[in-house]
């Protein structure tokens, strides 16, 4: 059941949220320059810690402790640097290498293909099933929305692929092969994106799987070894956190035709109904780039990230105000409730409508 | 490896494979920033070396770029980076100190005025001591000494004596012989900046007649006039500098062509730190778009994406709404307004996004 607002409502909803907004962003100053530098500077330590202790990862703790400083590091690179200078979340601090639309991040994906898919179609598109292309990657099935069709039965298979290989996945996305496939579109219109995709994964590639390897020729092995398993982590654990963004259990979503003409109440309302929390120490909240507070980011997403964590009990009052549901549960059990979602729509609808515990 | 890293082509290019960025020799600038400032690669930063009163509301700052800093040539500005609250900011600020100075102990001198309203003038009275470090850019600007040694005249208003002074030591140091003139208007005493320089230029090197103009003190007389033009033997022959605020400029201009002087004889610069527009500007401006050498008026609360996909550019866009920053672009000058706060930007250089800013006044963008 979507949740129904009347116009009057939405405009107090963009009311309330826009004064939580105003009031951040008025105060972004001294404290989080400092706070997304002292991320850096530990990116930065973690990052030459792994790639120094690596090539003596012949000693297995030093391996074990290499490979997490390394995988680590990615992951606060992508997640809680990357994804949110980005966004900007940090452009009012004017600094070029801060600058969301020339950042370059440690991962397959071109700062420009991302900023495209995801800042512009994802965050304005959220949950719209045939506008949001996140919703399943075009690789699974997640909603009635889509038609059922026997290879979705594989798809469990093909989550556990999407999460080996999180990074090619995303940095592939936009190619589109769905519309390829149906030949909405030709595979030569994606000449120039191609071009930049081989481009930046061949420099990843080089980096991780050519260069430091043959830097350290006689232990060479050991340090392939070491950047697959960090690069293996960083992939495992920021697709676990994507997915229990908006692919949890009673996290809504949208057909086009819903969202023509909408007001700005209405984009918040899909907003907070379309995304999805997860509670956690600081850390997880660090290591997940704050996407733990996917719910705050989607309503807010050029807010500096750490202070979704402060606003957050504001905005679940006002989601209790209008009778809006604030998803969020443990890290285990917004994942299980991901894990059904995509065992339960692999099956037919006939099979799924027998299931005990129904999914929306 | 760190000072070769930006400036030998295999190790740069190995650089960007390996740190994602177009400068990789600042990749570790976070870390080198907490262990020593001066190290820093992604601007050339300099150490305040003191700050000492220079006239009322005005001080002058000495600097001591880091080596790899190119120098200038008298008359040259730079732009100084600051951060305040957590920004950064940019300002441009004329050299008063001479190359000679440079050269000899490495250090360059900027006197800087407080500017009503003005937000970082005010913060760098306030806040920047001796031993605190500065980011400066490259030397620019085109107010250059004569080639010749041909008669000179200069005419300055208050904090414009700045590029007059690097000129003049520089002269003097050449034991430049024609005559040079510099008619000089301030306020009052209080405000002459680089008295004492200018003071001991006057005793020791024969070729220079200065003459101060306080405009509060010695009644209206003071103002620019004929008769300060009359009294400069061979004006007409001489070479002209201009450098003050604008009223005394266009003054100062048409004057100079009742005396049959003509335009190719007068170079003129006016650098000061852009003040912020009042609050009650309208909106809308004259947007000059860097890039494509366009320049278009806009009227009303148009945002900049609007106004220049109506002027026939392409920029990025995204949603339109002010979250997706797709659009998100470099503003050399001028004052926006923010769509969604309705705050008005600092008048510097900084990023700002094009479908949500309403240009307050003249803009510059970068497209």
């Amino acid at each position: 059941m979507k949740p129904q607002l009347n116009e009057q409502q939405l405009n107090e909803l963009a009311k309330d949220l826009d004064a939580i907004r105003d009031e951040v962003m008025a105060d972004v100053g001294e404290r989080d320059a400092k706070y997304i530098r002292r991320i850096i500077r530990l990116h930065r330590t973690l990052e030459i810690g792994g790639r120094v202790m690596m090539p003596f990862g012949f000693i297995p703790p030093v391996f074990a402790a290499a490979v997490a400083s390394l995988g680590i590091a990615k992951i606060i690179e992508n997640m809680e640097i990357g994804h949110n200078v980005m966004h900007g979340q940090y452009d009012w601090m004017n600094d070029p290498s801060l600058h969301s639309q020339t950042y370059e991040w440690d991962t397959v994906c071109t700062g420009d293909s991302w900023r495209r898919t995801h800042n512009y179609e994802h965050h304005t598109y959220t949950n719209v099933i045939g506008k949001d292309r996140d919703y399943g990657y075009a690789v699974l099935r997640l909603s009635d929305d889509v038609k059922w069709n026997p290879l979705h039965l594989f798809q469990f298979a093909n989550y556990l692929m999407l999460s080996v290989f999180f990074q090619w996945g995303v940095g592939l996305h936009e190619l589109e092969s769905e519309r390829i496939r149906r030949r909405e579109i030709k595979l030569s219109d994606k000449k120039a994106f191609l071009k930049d995709f081989f481009r930046k994964g061949g420099r990843q590639a080089f980096k991780d799987y050519v260069f430091f390897p043959l830097l350290t020729f006689p232990v060479f092995p050991v340090v392939l070894a070491g950047n697959v398993s960090a690069n293996l982590i960083r992939n495992l654990w920021s697709s676990t956190v994507i997915f229990c963004g908006h692919f949890t259990e009673d996290a809504e979503t949208f057909s086009e035709a819903s969202i023509e003409n909408e007001s700005r109440g209405q984009w918040y309302l899909r907003q907070l109904t379309g995304s999805s929390n997860f509670t956690g120490s600081k850390w997880v909240h660090i290591l997940s780039g704050h996407l733990s507070h996917q719910i705050e980011h989607h309503v807010f997403p050029d807010m500096p990230a750490h202070r979704y964590r402060e606003i957050a009990p504001r905005v679940e009052a006002i989601c209790h105000k209008y009778g809006l549901k604030y998803n969020t549960g443990s890290f285990g059990r917004q994942y299980w409730t991901v894990l059904k979602r995509i065992g339960q729509f692999s099956l037919p609808d006939r099979v799924r409508a027998r299931l005990p515990a129904q999914v929306a | 490896m760190l000072s070769t890293m930006n400036t030998r082509a295999p190790l740069r290019w190995l650089g960007k494979q390996l740190f994602n960025r177009e400068d990789p020799g600042a990749f570790f600038d976070p870390l080198l920033a907490a262990l020593n400032p001066m190290w820093v690669r992604g601007y050339v930063p300099a150490r305040l070396q003191d700050v000492v009163d220079e006239a009322r509301d005005t001080r002058s700052f000495h600097l001591r770029p880091s080596p790899r800093w190119q120098g200038f040539e008298a008359g040259q500005h730079v732009n100084i980076i600051v951060e305040a609250n957590g920004v950064r900011h940019h300002r441009t600020f004329t050299i008063a100190s001479s190359p000679r100075q440079w050269e000899r102990d490495g250090s360059i001198t900027l006197t800087i005025k407080r500017l009503p309203g003005g937000r970082i003038t005010n913060w760098m009275h306030d806040n920047l001591r001796g031993g605190e470090i500065v980011g400066v850019s490259e030397a620019f600007g085109e107010f250059d000494l004569p080639e010749a040694e041909i008669p000179l005249l200069y005419i300055a208003g208050g904090s414009g004596i700045t590029p007059v002074l690097s000129h003049l030591a520089t002269l003097a140091n050449r034991d430049f012989r024609a005559p040079v003139t510099l008619l000089y208007y301030v306020r009052s005493q209080a405000d002459v900046i680089g008295a004492e320089t200018l003071y001991a230029l006057a005793a020791r090197w024969p070729a220079l007649t200065l003459k101060i103009f306080k405009t509060e003190e010695d009644g209206d007389g003071a103002l620019l006039n004929d008769r300060h033009l009359d009294a400069v033997p061979g004006i007409r022959a001489r070479q002209v500098y201009l450098c003050g605020p604008k009223g005394l400029m266009d003054l100062a201009g048409n004057l100079l062509s009742q005396f049959g002087i003509r335009e190719s004889q007068i170079q003129s610069t006016f650098f000061s730190a852009p003040s912020a527009v009042a609050a009650d500007t309208p909106l809308g401006g004259e947007v000059t778009f860097g890039k494509s050498s366009k320049s278009v008026e806009s009227g009303g609360d148009a945002p900049l994406l609007e106004i220049a996909e109506a002027a026939e550019l392409k920029p990025a866009y995204g949603c339109r709404m002010g979250i997706c920053h797709q659009c998100s672009c470099r503003k050399t000058s001028g004052t926006v307004v923010n769509r969604l706060t309705g705050k008005p930007s600092g008048p510097g250089e900084e990023t700002i996004q094009l479908c949500i800013s309403v240009p307050q006044g003249p803009v510059t963008v970068d497209l």
